[in-house]
């Protein structure tokens, strides 16, 4: 890999992250097409149906991401007392980045990982397992932190929610549209449209959309991830520690025992068995890849 | 009538662009100001450490008193400097002294180990790091400012904004400035 500066790899995953949700937004408009060209305008009524009823389950736990991630994740809030050796690297990131500070948790868990949650900067948290705090020395500590806290400052809750919000009403239209055909209903004004061409190009495309959208969901979080990576360099200026962090992180086999595929993407590395999940599907970029892409940036200094 | 309207609205336009220009320069002027209290803060802290230190030190090293009365004056000068230069040189003349009285710690194996010590070490090196890095965000905003006050359209307001370049934080660090020579 050729050498990059961590300025332009934010704004290439930033630019990329724009078309992939611009991807999004052309496939919802396809589906749409599709549900119109199939059922014709008298069904579209489940359209704001499944809209309405994603928005309220993803929205719900967008807003309240920092509560509910605690008990998902059984992650414990602390104060600066109980580690201020802990406290004083996250203000220092805070000061590197002018960023709020955050809410600090820990997640009693021998596996070293982090996270961070919270609608915006000032409801932010991040959370740390007991293991990644064991496992790591300062400068490691330190860009594990700023990898957090870039999440923070590219609202990356809020990236992930849109892209939730879309690909789940992409499955549930599907879902229901599915049903709807099984029970022969809707069809209503069928005499009105009669290539058949594009009801079976409708029909394919309303079975595929679910799968694509779930492929377009993750290579956002993917790309999220490397932006993350880029601008905890841009806070730190210091790759190498992130790397050096992503390097015990990559030696280290234990993963946290929570293997919820809900907030799956939420954690520094993927706790998820890199080889169940296939690379499409994957929440993180390969963790060679982003230390080969940090080894880049520290060639630069 | 027509034309009224349209000229109008050209008008309404032209108003939101001078007033989102004019309001950009102000926004980044304030944001550096905001990021020199911040190093302001920090520097302060580092020098509320000092008297700590020096007495934890010299309760094991008794017969260094030539370090210790560069660390106070530095410590003396920095809380009189006001001006960018003024301070980052107080600053750095600062680091310089910290950094001879860590070398005598050195020398000394039983203050190294004593907690007290060692708790003072990682709130110093913390502090530092807060420094450095209230520094470079100080510098990044600079950076923003000043390219904004040479660059075209915001450039035509920055004299009716009274908006003017600011200083960099420059660091006279001899150890910073020299890259080390590594030979293998």
């Amino acid at each position: 890999m050729a050498t990059v500066s961590f300025r332009a790899a934010q704004s290439a995953n930033k630019r990329k992250t724009f078309l992939l949700l611009g991807a999004m937004g052309a496939l919802t408009w396809l589906v749409l097409l599709a549900i119109f060209t199939y059922l014709g305008t008298s069904s579209a009524a489940i359209v704001p149906f499944a809209v309405g009823l994603t928005l309220i389950s993803v929205w719900g736990s967008y807003y309240g991401s920092d509560k509910l991630v605690l008990t998902m994740t059984g992650a414990k809030q602390i104060q600066e007392s109980d580690n201020p050796k802990l406290f004083g690297l996250i203000q220092e990131v805070t000061i590197a980045s002018g960023l709020p500070m955050p809410k600090v948790a820990i997640v009693q868990d021998s596996a070293p990982n982090a996270f961070a949650t919270g609608r915006n900067p000032d409801h932010a948290l991040i959370a740390f397992t007991t293991g990644i705090l064991d496992a790591m020395d300062r400068d490691q500590l330190q860009g594990v932190i700023a990898h957090e806290m870039a999440h923070v400052g590219n609202r990356d809750t809020l990236v992930s929610a849109v892209a939730a919000t879309t690909a789940g009403a992409i499955a549930l239209i599907s879902d229901m549209l599915m049903r709807i055909m099984w029970f022969g209903g809707g069809r209503r004004d069928r005499d009105n449209n009669g290539n058949p061409l594009m009801l079976v190009a409708s029909l394919i495309v309303l079975i595929l959309a679910p799968i694509a959208a779930m492929m377009l969901k993750s290579a956002i979080s993917r790309k999220r991830e490397s932006l993350a990576d880029a601008t905890a360099v841009a806070f730190t200026r210091n790759p190498a520690g992130l790397r050096s962090a992503l390097e015990v992180l990559a030696a280290d086999s234990t993963v946290v025992h929570q293997k919820s595929t809900a907030v799956a993407h939420i954690w520094i590395e993927s706790p998820l068995d890199g080889s169940s999940v296939s690379k499409m599907f994957a929440s993180h970029p390969p963790i060679q890849e982003r230390i080969a892409t940090l080894r880049a940036m520290e060639s630069l200094n | 009538m027509k034309t009224t309207l349209i000229l109008g609205g050209i008008a309404v336009l032209l108003i939101i662009f001078f007033v989102a220009q004019y309001n950009r320069l102000i926004r980044l002027n304030v944001a550096v100001s905001e990021a020199f209290s911040q190093i302001e803060v920090q520097l302060k802290r580092r020098s509320d450490l000092i008297p700590n230190l020096v007495e934890t030190v010299k309760g094991y090293a008794k017969h260094e008193q030539s370090t210790f009365d560069a660390v106070i004056s530095a410590r003396a000068k920095a809380t009189t400097a006001t001006t960018v230069a003024d301070v980052s040189a107080a600053d750095g003349a600062m680091t310089q002294a910290l950094r001879g009285l860590l070398a005598v710690a050195e020398a000394y194996p039983d203050l190294k180990a004593s907690a007290n010590f060692m708790s003072l070490q990682e709130e110093l090196s913390t502090t530092e790091n807060k420094v450095a890095f209230a520094r470079q965000f100080y510098n990044d905003n600079v950076r923003l400012l000043n390219t904004a006050v040479k660059t075209i359209p915001t450039n035509f307001f920055a004299g009716f904004a009274k908006v003017t370049e600011r200083e960099f934080y420059e660091v006279d660090d001899a150890a910073n400035r020299n890259a080390p020579n590594v030979s293998f």
